[in-house]
């Protein structure tokens, strides 16, 4: 196998948004022909080279390989929303939902289909229909945990922090090793104010990634917060979390000192400009 | 009256900061000084292209572009943003108040949404920004920034907006046409790897200048 298809193979396996470097690897493929060398593979290559293309607006280049795809699998419902999503691309949403809502008709459990209908309601800007329809989608299938990630972001971007929070404890629950699902919820919880959680979190972010930069930076910055905040004695309706909740002075200290150790650490490959700005922060 | 002038690099680093992640918000600081009575904005700092509503890392990276711009006598004078909805060139409640951040930290700062659709489309001269001024507690978009008039319908003190030369737009044109995006990096990817150079940028910048 060619190295362009192993590449390829690889980015459809991470499934990274890499639109351009495809593009560019299927280029000679396609003009050489030389993607017959994929096998039974060549028809999900096909699929990834129309995907990126319409990412990157090449309509053109997307028809002529719904063309080939339409030839040999006429008639399939995942060809047809291919077909969707090339009139999305090309700015005909009427015709996009009118296949969508066939495929949905003929059977109603293609997430598929359902999650495009979802996606064009947000590309349309009528977020609070597509966080329904995506709510009455999860009560469906909870377990999807890329529909609660979606979710997620949908709040997110309506500031709606506690709905966001709710949504990544649902992820968290179905990936619990995950790091990245519980930094998502450290800093959504750290945004709404509740520092004894961030803080929480972020100590398990760093245990389940060796040296996370990003983590330790979280742990020095609440632990350095909450240390203020209990020095300074404010109110109890002045903060979002109770005082109670967070570990002693002492153990803050010791873990902002941790945080700072590991970060001083992992800069000393850094540039010049960078690792000087760490360490003017870490003082 | 405040005047603002955009350098090239500061431009076209914004633009590059989008066009790497188009089905993404960004948001960045700009960079720059106060020379003549106006306002350079000289050069631009990309912060985050995921989970931007979010403060913590944001809060991260201000403390430490302020360090930086410290030590290298430069002022942080702008916000940018763009917005994941390409249609979409107001500033939302997370961006205002990022921006309200910058402002408490320079009461001459300003704050620009991307007008991404209108990159290639804009008239001459005018580059794909909108600008936004602290007026009356709230975040007013100065329109007709950048034409050369001041901004209609604002009482005293418009702020005046425009690109340092004509170049700043074929530049970033030009970048934008060979991709130049891959070679920008932002907080959240110097996160991943620190050994991203997120506050310069510097070969960027190489090619900026020789473009």
């Amino acid at each position: 196998m060619s190295s362009s298809l192993a590449l390829l193979a690889e980015i459809r396996q991470s499934s990274e948004r890499r639109p351009f470097e495809v593009l560019k690897l299927a280029e000679p493929l396609l003009n050489k022909g030389s993607i017959t060398q994929a096998g039974d593979d060549v028809w999900v290559v096909y699929e990834q080279i129309f995907l990126s293309a319409i990412d990157e607006g090449q309509i053109e280049l997307a028809k002529a390989i719904l063309v080939i795809l339409q030839k040999r699998f006429s008639g399939s419902q995942r060809v047809k929303r291919l077909y969707g999503l090339i009139n999305e691309a090309a700015g005909h949403p009427d015709e996009s939902e009118m296949l969508y809502n066939e495929i949905i008709d003929k059977d109603e459990t293609n997430v598929l289909a359902c999650k495009r209908v979802i996606a064009m309601l947000k590309a349309q800007g009528k977020y609070a229909q597509a966080i329904k329809e995506l709510v009455s989608y999860l009560d469906i299938y909870a377990n999807d945990y890329e529909g609660w990630l979606e979710l997620v972001h949908l709040y997110m971007g309506q500031h709606m922090y506690a709905q966001a929070a709710f949504c990544i404890e649902e992820v968290i629950l179905l990936q619990p090793a995950n790091h990245y699902y519980h930094l998502c919820y450290a800093e959504i919880n750290y945004t709404m104010g509740r520092l004894d959680v961030a803080l929480k979190e972020y100590l398990r972010v760093v245990e389940l990634s060796t040296d996370n930069v990003r983590g330790f930076y979280g742990v020095k910055l609440t632990a350095d917060r909450i240390r203020e905040l209990a020095k300074s004695k404010p109110k109890k309706d002045q903060l979002y979390f109770s005082l109670d909740n967070v570990p002693q002075q002492a153990t803050l200290e010791r873990l902002s000192q941790l945080a700072t150790e590991r970060l001083v650490g992992a800069y000393s490959g850094a540039s010049t400009a960078c690792k000087a700005a760490n360490e003017e922060w870490l003082k | 009256m405040p005047e603002y002038v955009v350098s090239s690099q500061a431009y076209a680093k914004a633009i590059l900061h989008c066009a790497k992640y188009p089905w993404a918000a960004v948001q960045g600081l700009f960079l720059g000084e106060k020379k003549e009575g106006k306002f350079r904005l000289t050069d631009a700092v990309p912060l985050s292209h995921n989970w931007t509503q979010l403060t913590p890392m944001f809060d991260v990276a201000l403390q430490q572009v302020q360090l930086y711009a410290k030590s290298n006598n430069l002022l942080v004078l702008g916000y940018y943003v763009a917005n994941e909805d390409p249609e979409s060139v107001q500033l939302s409640a997370s961006s205002a108040l990022f921006a309200k951040t910058i402002l408490s930290i320079n009461s001459d700062a300003a704050a620009f949404v991307i007008d991404a659709k209108n990159f290639k489309t804009s008239q001459a001269g005018q580059p794909a920004l909108v600008a936004f001024s602290y007026v009356d507690s709230q975040w007013k978009e100065q329109t007709g920034a950048f034409s050369g008039s001041a901004s209609k319908g604002s009482a005293k003190n418009p702020a005046t907006f425009s690109l340092e030369n004509n170049q700043a737009l074929t530049t970033a044109r030009i970048l934008v046409e060979e991709r130049a995006e891959v070679g920008i990096y932002d907080f959240d990817e110097h996160l991943e790897n620190v050994s991203l150079d997120w506050l310069q940028n510097n070969v960027l910048n190489e090619r900026i200048r020789t473009a």
